[in-house]
């Protein structure tokens, strides 16, 4: 039998954990205020800081740690945006999304036809959670987080719908801003491609020794 | 004749508010810092001095925050009852206000001439006619306001601080029975002449209930239904705003010291600390105002440990709040009253191995009779049966 109320004295114990912690061990108990993983050692003028003027600058990415992450980007492998970008507009992210503040066309060529990319893609800040499942969902690895958090705007309408265009990030920005995340993204979806192409060798082969065999058959009736 | 009793009145008075509205600033400030601690948060550290950028540990931030207050509009909804909307943050500090004088604070600058308030034969009884008074202002808030949200916050406040006002009570009687008198000063002097009652079954066992009614009583987490922000937005405050918010904000705030007071007067021995010492029956200090300091002290750590159950435990469900209050607390004082009472003859024997049996005795019941409320109430819930998941 427990003792009554132990419930509590755990929750407290927890509780007292953070508590002391924070003030002995920043790097574990204060996560969002730590800066030592930077390469150059250097704290920002009082930890954990916000800026008071503009210029100062503490938005740009080496100041967030690897895995902050505020409001979604597309991804493109590079160059031309609209010609690399991995999104194929098949809306899983739109139809999964919780809030609803995604929004999807697909782009047609002047026949008609398909073109596997997004003729309109909006994600509205203002209704935003940052919940990642958009990321979680996608197949293609299209949609990651960016940490950049200064989405503020005067503007309370067109301002806060985030446009196609500026949602589209190079895969060289991912690296640049989540190092490990990207690196095991990449890896992940070479491993993918490896098997998929895998597959579809072996698919061929099959197909290849079903046809020999079918030629064998045939040859066998026709020896008959 | 009347200028000179004035000013024996100011003299008791005036300090009070100056101290405890002191006190208040502070506390929001440590409120604030100690959560944002327990949180993974640093907490204020921007407000220091002005035009620098020296944040003293955001101590300035009292200060903004007061200003900001003063400088806000005030919002009166349109149909809403101007005159009640305006009273009820008033009725809200009076109260908490008036009850500071009962906490038995001999401050060094008190003498013989001086209107003591703590000294009235009855001012546990005063003390909890004039804090329920509280409750009237909670729910004057709610009904002035015309807005749903704040109706809703005041109905939870009245059933809950009426329903916990009975165990508050109830173990407050525990210590009235003990010592035989009414009067704040009395009973912190008894505990300083004899032991705190805080140190035996029925007096640790009060002093929990008191400890945990008084968390309901002051709208504290986890019992903060009245202004529960995720379910009613700010409860029966919704509709305030600038310097009446301010008001009910420091209401609240003074209310905690008040009850934390009153429990340091009933269980935890006044201003009884190292330093302070009996001489001839009478409390001597070793520098004056220790006493006072001990008191304050002692306020302090209760108000920190409820900041640290604010940090730590999540809101109750309505029902969990009132069946805790009438099926676990209520038949638990009342115990605790017929155990304090075979005590009180028990000890009279002036036998130690009577007295030591008795505490053991009390103590065993108590705990059983805790554990088995406990199960008692505990019964109907099954574990939850999951559908779909594995």
């Amino acid at each position: 039998m427990s003792i009554l109320g132990g419930g509590i004295f755990k929750g407290m114990a927890v509780t007292l954990r953070n508590f002391v912690g924070s003030y002995i061990n920043k790097k574990e108990r204060l996560p969002t205020n730590d800066y030592s993983w930077r390469a150059d050692g250097a704290l920002p003028q009082g930890i954990g800081d916000y800026p008071k003027e503009k210029g100062e600058q503490l938005s740009d990415t080496t100041t967030v740690t690897e895995y902050s992450r505020n409001f979604p980007m597309l991804l493109h492998d590079g160059g031309e945006p609209m010609d690399t970008v991995r999104c194929v507009a098949c809306q899983i992210c739109e139809r999964e999304c919780p809030p609803q503040c995604i929004y999807i066309e697909k782009d047609y060529d002047e026949n008609g036809k398909y073109i596997k990319r997004p003729a309109v893609f909006d994600i509205d800040v203002s209704v935003c959670m940052s919940c990642q499942i958009c990321v979680e969902v996608c197949p293609f690895d299209a949609i990651v987080m960016n940490s950049q958090f200064e989405l503020s705007t005067p503007d309370r309408f067109g301002g806060l719908l985030v446009r196609r265009d500026d949602l589209l990030k190079s895969n060289d920005y991912y690296h640049q801003i989540h190092p490990e995340e990207a690196a095991a993204r990449d890896q992940k979806m070479a491993v993918e491609k490896a098997a998929k192409e895998a597959k579809k060798k072996a698919a061929a082969e099959k197909a290849k020794a079903a046809a020999e065999k079918k030629a064998a058959e045939a040859a066998k009736e026709e020896a008959e | 004749m009347i200028p000179e009793l004035l000013i024996n009145i100011l003299i008791t008075t005036v300090p009070l508010m100056l101290i405890f509205a002191t006190l208040f600033a502070f506390t929001t400030w440590l409120e604030r810092k100690a959560l944002a601690r327990i949180q993974n948060r640093i907490g204020p550290n921007k407000v220091g001095i002005p035009c620098t950028r020296i944040g003293l540990f955001g101590l300035g931030q009292p200060a903004a925050d007061g200003i900001k207050m003063i400088f806000k509009e005030n919002i009166v909804p349109r149909g809403a009852d101007r005159l009640f909307h305006l009273l009820a943050p008033i009725l809200a500090l009076i109260p908490a206000m008036l009850v500071l004088c009962f906490l038995p604070l001999d401050f060094p600058w008190v003498n013989e001439d001086s209107v003591k308030a703590y000294l009235l034969d009855g001012a546990v009884i005063f003390f909890f006619a004039i804090t329920g008074l509280n409750t009237l202002a909670v729910f004057m808030a709610g009904w002035a306001s015309r807005n749903k949200y704040s109706l809703l916050g005041g109905m939870r406040a009245v059933a809950q601080m009426v329903s916990y006002e009975i165990p508050l009570v109830l173990s407050a009687v525990i210590v009235v029975m003990m010592v035989g008198s009414l009067n704040a000063a009395e009973i912190a002097g008894v505990q300083m002449r004899e032991n705190w009652f805080v140190f035996s079954p029925w007096g640790f066992a009060a002093f929990v209930i008191f400890f945990i009614a008084a968390l309901a009583e002051t709208n504290r987490s986890p019992f903060d239904l009245p202004e529960a922000e995720s379910e009613i937005i700010a409860g029966y405050f919704t509709e305030y705003s600038g310097f009446k918010f301010a008001l009910f904000f420091l209401g609240e705030y003074i209310a905690m010291f008040a009850i934390s007071g009153l429990a340091v007067t009933l269980f935890l021995g006044g201003g009884d600390g190292p330093g302070v010492t009996l001489d001839q029956g009478l409390p001597t200090e070793a520098f004056p105002g220790l006493a006072v300091i001990w008191f304050l002290m002692k306020i302090f750590a209760l108000i920190a440990m409820m900041i640290w159950l604010r940090g730590t435990l999540p809101r109750l469900r309505v029902d969990q709040l009132m069946g805790f209050a009438w099926k676990f607390m209520l038949p638990l004082s009342i115990l605790n009253i017929l155990v304090a009472g075979f005590a009180w003859h028990a000890e009279r024997l002036g036998n130690t191995y009577i007295t030591v049996t008795t505490w053991v005795i009390s103590l065993a019941i108590l705990y059983g009779a805790a554990s088995g409320l406990n199960q008692l109430n505990r019964g109907k819930v099954r574990p939850r049966e999951y559908k779909y998941a594995e």
